[in-house]
């Protein structure tokens, strides 16, 4: 079991690494490739008035001049050793881990990652629960009574669920619930866990439906494919033929093999979202790591952008590493390995 | 299925079993797998309803043009006669839907909706198929090659799906589109400029950054395949490598190719509908549906001419739903077991 | 500024409004207007007056913005609503007069005791501050801290979000700012004979210096609490309220300083308790919040868009608390005279002619949002005078008129060019779509290329390299003055010396001898009749050139929710005298 985490902390710690190359490679040597300078690059981050010296001393500052692996060189050993930025009048340190410093605002990346993450854990965290439960549920329900009414209702709302962009769902949702029926007079505000744990959860019910209704009409799809296939299985029919009770044969048997599957996309789901719920978050204004990075892409703030892609690999990672050992849990014939 | 398109999740890879484990298997009754799959395809009502709405769409896009002269107005008319100034939304009612302008007219400038929608399914279904081929092709060369020879191709390649995985995609897309120039040459063999270069780009990053979950299917179906006795039987005969793949796997890969690139499709006009919704898809004025619903959104013109929204979202919602129905009864039809 | 609600970006492409208003813009609905007094809500009330006057203390006043402030470094900030709003805890040395009406316009001393006191041909200006007054933390301001102030923001490489008139105006040689000289006497375009004395010199006359003044770079900023591009966290007060927290990109609260003073301060009140900003609302939901008031301004000032408009305009009970003013920005196209064809005046006059100015009118949003507009300066600026060069029917464009013209060019049947645009700013794509449309009828075929509005000016269509390599024929743009006069509108855009590789705003490359002559001449001139009148001659000349393609005066919708108190429009910031407001 160690050796086991051990070989995938190192391939975690891999992928981390090649990942941050890549996105390295896309944000910080695509514009290059397409024929931006170093001066163009550095005129981003001076105002409308600024006289070329200032462009020349943004450029110098944000090492925009350095050949690409250089900066990437300084990227990692922020990571690892902490930096130095210079930010007029002092120098800031910046210790280890140091994701950098935003282009924009001059503000310490995990900082701002830190600020935000909370809103996008909240909102994933109420969700994943909303759409595991009742995704699995119905599709469990689904395949046991298949053909009944309530399986084809169950799937044609699923089908819509998945058609739907989940920004339009969003907006319908708000604009007959927050302003039309105002049931959430306020619209959307996100407000803090530990001040108001209330206001919190009201506030986030909306968002929370919106992005479990896509998935959990997607879980609840592949659960019920995934029951099927299992019920169809020799060793279901087997534990039938031994006279297990069915309320045994579905919970010990069935389901555990249907879960398998659903947990490694569970992993992954979560994994991706926390890295930022993109467009949940734009269409509620939630001020989440999605917002703040889409935010950062189009204001070409690109130590931002690579933090908060570096963060959501992590934590796919991490989800992935998790999955993995709670398969021994669900799954017998994995702890039997 | 779709993956939902708030990430790239990965629902394809949920079932790669319930596709078609049994096809070679059933294959015995005289009738071609193709054949049975037909027939059961044509005893599913609602797959089959989905099929024609997409044969439908695909043939509404193609004649866009001929549809367009015939019921609608060219797509970048102005009518602005039929704007209310101060309020900048269509004078008629529900939002000047009638015989003359069947979806009615866009808020600010009373240019015909039918129109831009028959256009904007141009855009949506070329960078969905396109997008899917690309992502097919590269998915099956991988994930065959993965299967099937195993050993530190299979370590690379699944390497390479896990790294994939792991990348907010969406992001990517956004910042790739936006750091594109106007113009480029592709390899100095063919120049692009402007829209078709958005175009081939929305194509190319949608395709490639989605090639895993279909490679992972193939990689597992071809791992299974490759123990059967047909395969073993060919490379008794001193069949080589090339001819295995190709005249021996590949065909029994075709279902699962049809059903996971029918569910691709959906997902991809998602995908494209959410860049252009978050403003980094074709340039105006041509329509697209994500950009027609980012302009009631951005606009906040959906609370006056409801209409506005209404009717591109119920586009892409009809579209992305007949591919759905479309490839779940594939699925099952192809898939024995499933009935 | 933008009046984009969602895409409100970084502030390197915006444009402020301050302009002088000769009127008080928007129709006056409620026919009290012009006097001062205050009263009770009307459409376009707050226009004239102030609206619901009251000295009732209290309460928090919620501000929200569709993006993020620039800055909130009183010397570091670039637009029209942050010099207003930065007004709470930064006190310039001038500022306006915080009053309804024209009177508004009036530059009244702030930290200064008086006006400023030209000599030497108005080329030294001098200024007495105030005594006794402190910072937050007690400490008193000093003149030195006033020039220190200047030098920051203008001569150093870290902070230039904000204008630089200074480092253009002062003769201060080569100094290099106070982040590398750590010596301020090396700064020789201040002196600071004694603690409340300061001396500008400047390297040329010019009259209107003491507008320059308003500007929030000069509010005090004492040197060891300077960070540089992190002093925005937590700038020093001066005003009646300081930063309590801020969360730079999401939110920050004020609360009262304890340590200002009425007595050192005429100008301003302590009326709430609180002042916070939520940023990064989507417009979708800033209007729903101003209605339901739950929030109470909109700190950008950019109005209500298109379905809180009909909402409000279609509602008595409602309109009751809007108003409909002009913001002192013309929105416009650019020719560019240095790509082909449009270096020929006729093709630029055959564009002139072409135009439905009814359509562009429409992208922006109608009447409302704005009325046609036929000049260079808009009806805010000194200098305005009324007239049309380019007459058509209707203003909905004249095919004949602009067939002819292209005739006249050599290009009978129109030619191909491109549109720029800011792709996020969807009231310009759609003029440009307009234009588009218009063009296309006289045979010029026009393409629309979107560019982000972030780097709109540093890289795209304010970097002249890149519009002659592009071919960007039009540049579809907006402009607002940094000062309320005809000369602080036209001198950046307008000037041959305006021309930059980078971040140029005379996007139209226009280079008129008599253009530059006139604007010189004018800024050196004492008489203030004689100036406008110059400015006036300004315009015309602008306008014969047929280089630049007006669109709209711009109007916005603003919505003032009834509980506020002491509300009425600013016409030097062109909104709301935001330090002024009270809650109910």
């Amino acid at each position: 079991m160690i050796a086991f985490i051990v070989r995938r902390l190192v391939a975690a710690v891999l992928l981390l690494v090649i990942v941050s190359m890549v996105t390295f490679a896309i944000f910080f040597l695509v514009p290059r490739l397409v024929g931006s300078t170093p001066d163009d690059l550095a005129s981003r981050y001076v105002g409308r008035d600024a006289s070329p010296t200032s462009v020349q001393a943004a450029k110098k500052r944000l090492h925009l001049d350095d050949p690409v692996p250089l900066q990437y060189g300084r990227f990692v050993k922020g990571i690892v050793a902490g930096d130095e930025f210079d930010y007029g009048p002092q120098t800031v340190k910046c210790s280890a881990p140091c994701f950098g410093y935003s282009f924009r605002t001059s503000q310490n990346v995990l900082d701002l990652i830190k600020d935000r993450f909370p809103v996008t854990a909240s909102l994933v965290f109420g969700a994943s629960i909303l759409w595991l439960t009742g995704g699995v549920a119905v599709g469990v329900l689904s395949a046991l009574k298949r053909r009944s009414f309530f399986d084809r209702a169950a799937m044609s709302i699923a089908l819509a669920g998945v058609s739907l962009p989940i920004y339009f769902t969003g907006l319908v949702s708000l604009s007959l619930f927050a302003y039309t029926w105002k049931i959430w007079p306020d619209g959307v505000q996100y407000a803090n866990l530990l001040d108001n744990p209330v206001k919190w959860a009201y506030n986030l019910v909306l968002p929370w439906v919106t992005l479990a209704f896509l998935y959990a009409a997607m879980y609840a799809r592949l659960t019920r494919s995934g029951m099927l296939e299992t019920l169809n299985e020799d060793y279901i029919r087997t534990a039938r033929a031994k006279g297990l009770p069915e309320r045994t044969v579905i919970t010990k048997h069935a389901l555990r093999a249907t879960l398998t599957p659903i947990l490694t996309i569970f992993g992954l789901d979560i994994g991706l979202l926390l890295g930022g719920a993109v467009l949940t978050e734009s269409t509620f204004s939630l001020p989440g790591m999605g917002k703040m990075v889409v935010d950062a892409i189009t204001g070409n703030d690109l130590p931002v952008v690579l933090g908060v892609v570096m963060f959501t690999a992590l934590f796919v990672v991490l989800a992935n590493l998790i999955v993995d050992l709670l398969y021994g849990v669900v799954d017998p014939r994995v702890r039997h390995n | 299925m779709t993956a939902p398109i708030e990430v790239s999740g990965s629902e394809v890879e949920a079932q790669p079993d319930a596709v078609l484990a049994g096809v070679d298997r059933k294959a015995i009754q005289g009738r071609s797998l193709g054949q049975i799959a037909w027939l059961r395809l044509k005893r599913d009502k609602v797959a089959l309803g989905g099929g024609v709405v997409v044969l439908l769409l695909i043939l509404a896009a193609v004649f866009a043009p001929v549809l367009v002269k015939l019921l609608g107005y060219p797509p970048d008319e102005f009518h602005r006669e039929l704007i209310d100034p101060v309020f900048s939304r269509p004078t008629g009612a529900y939002g000047g839907i009638g015989w003359d302008h069947l979806f009615g007219v866009e808020p600010i400038n009373g240019r015909d909706l039918f129109s831009r929608i028959l256009y904007g399914a141009r855009i949506s279904l070329l960078v969905a198929f396109l997008a899917t081929l690309l992502s097919v092709s590269i998915g099956v060369v991988l994930g065959m090659a993965a299967g099937y020879f195993g050993g530190w191709v299979d370590t690379v390649i699944a390497r390479a799906m896990d790294v994939f995985l792991a990348f907010p995609l969406l992001l990517f897309a956004i910042a790739l589109v936006g750091a594109i120039p106007s113009q480029a040459s592709i390899f100095g063999l063919f120049e692009l400029k402007d829209n078709s270069l958005r175009i081939a780009l929305l194509i190319f990053i949608i395709g490639f950054f989605n090639w895993p979950y279909i490679g992972r299917i193939i990689r597992g179906q071809t791992l299974s395949l490759r123990e059967r006795e047909f395969v073993d039987a060919a490379r008794s005969m001193g069949a080589r490598s090339p001819h295995i793949l190709f005249k021996e796997l590949l065909p029994n890969l075709i279902g699962p190719i049809l059903v996971y690139s029918t569910l691709l499709i959906p997902t991809n006009i998602l995908f494209e509908a959410a860049l252009s919704f978050l403003g980094v898809g074709v340039a105006p004025p041509t329509p697209s549906w994500g950009g027609m619903l980012s302009d009631a959104v951005t606009k906040q013109l959906y609370p006056i001419a409801p209409h506005f929204m209404i009717v591109p979202g119920l586009a892409i919602f009809i579209t992305v739903m007949a591919f759905n129905l479309l490839g779940d009864g594939l699925r099952d039809a192809l898939d024995p077991r499933a009935r | 500024m933008k009046r984009t609600k969602t895409t409100v970006g970084v502030a390197l492409s915006a444009v402020l409004a301050l302009g002088l208003a000769a009127c008080g813009g928007g129709s006056d609905d409620n026919g009290g207007g012009g006097d001062g007094g205050g009263g009770g809500s009307a459409f376009d009330a707050a226009v004239s007056k102030v609206v619901n006057p009251s000295t009732k203390t209290g309460g928090t006043l919620k501000y929200v913005i569709t993006d993020a402030p620039d800055s909130m470094d009183p010397g570091n900030t670039y637009y029209a609503y942050n010099w207003d709003f930065t007004r709470y805890f930064a006190r310039a040395l001038l500022t306006f007069d915080p009053k309804p009406g024209e009177a508004g316009l009036k530059v009244v001393p702030d930290l200064a005791e008086g006006l400023g006191q030209p000599s030497d041909g108005g080329k030294t200006w001098t200024y007495k501050i105030r005594k006794g007054v402190k910072y937050e933390d007690g400490t008193e301001v000093k003149a030195e801290d006033i020039k220190y102030a200047v030098a920051r923001s203008n001569y150093t490489d870290e902070l230039q979000g904000g204008p630089h008139y200074f480092t253009q105006y002062l003769a201060a040689g080569d100094y290099k700012g106070p982040y590398k000289d750590k010596n301020l006497d090396d700064f020789k375009g201040i002196e600071t004979p004694d603690d409340h004395t300061l001396v500008f010199k400047l390297n040329q006359p010019f009259y209107e210096f003491d507008y320059l003044l308003t500007n929030p770079q000069t509010s005090p900023v004492p040197k060891a609490k300077d960070t540089g591009l992190k002093y925005q966290e937590h700038p020093v007060s001066t005003g009646p309220y300081m930063f309590e927290n801020h969360s730079i990109g999401k939110s920050f609260a004020l609360v009262k300083n304890p340590n200002w003073s009425a007595a050192t301060d005429p100008l301003r009140k302590q009326l709430v308790d609180r002042v916070e900003l939520t940023m990064k609302v989507t417009g979708a939901d800033i209007d729903n919040r101003l209605l339901a008031g739950t929030e109470h301004l909109m700190l950008a000032g950019t109005g209500a868009e298109a379905a809180a408009r009909a909402k409000i305009l279609s509602s008595d009970s409602l309109k009751k608390n809007a108003d409909n003013p002009l913001t002192g920005f013309l929105r416009y196209a650019m020719l560019s005279t240095k790509v082909k064809p449009f270096d020929n005046i006729e093709c630029r006059k055959a564009v002139q002619y072409a135009l439905d100015r009814t359509a562009t009118q429409g992208a922006y949003g109608g009447p409302v949002a704005g009325d046609i507009a036929t000049t260079a300066l808009p009806p805010t600026e000194t200098g305005y005078t009324k007239y049309d060069l380019y007459a058509t029917p209707g203003n909905k464009g004249d095919v004949n008129k602009a067939k002819t013209a292209l005739q006249a060019c050599g290009q009978p049947n129109g030619f191909e060019t491109n549109i720029a645009v800011r792709g996020d700013r969807d009231k310009e794509v759609a003029a440009g779509e307009a234009m588009q449309q218009s063009l296309a009828k006289v045979g010029i075929k026009a393409q629309i290329k979107k560019y982000p509005s972030g780097d709109y000016s540093s890289q795209y269509a304010g970097k002249p390299a890149f519009v002659h390599k592009e071919k960007l024929g039009i540049i579809i743009a907006g402009w607002g003055s940094d000062w309320p006069t005809g000369f602080g509108f036209l001198s950046q855009i307008a000037h041959s010396k305006a021309i930059k590789d980078s971040s140029n705003y005379n996007e139209m490359e226009l280079e008129d001898p008599a253009i530059d002559k006139l604007l010189d001449d004018g800024a050196k001139t004492e008489d203030i009749a004689q100036r406008e009148q110059m400015w006036s001659q300004v315009d015309k000349k602008i306008m014969e050139s047929a280089a630049l393609v007006p669109f709209i005066y711009e109007k916005t919708l603003l919505y003032r929710p009834p509980n506020l108190t002491n509300v009425y429009f600013h016409l030097a910031y062109k909104m709301y005298d935001y330090p002024s407001i009270g809650l109910q």
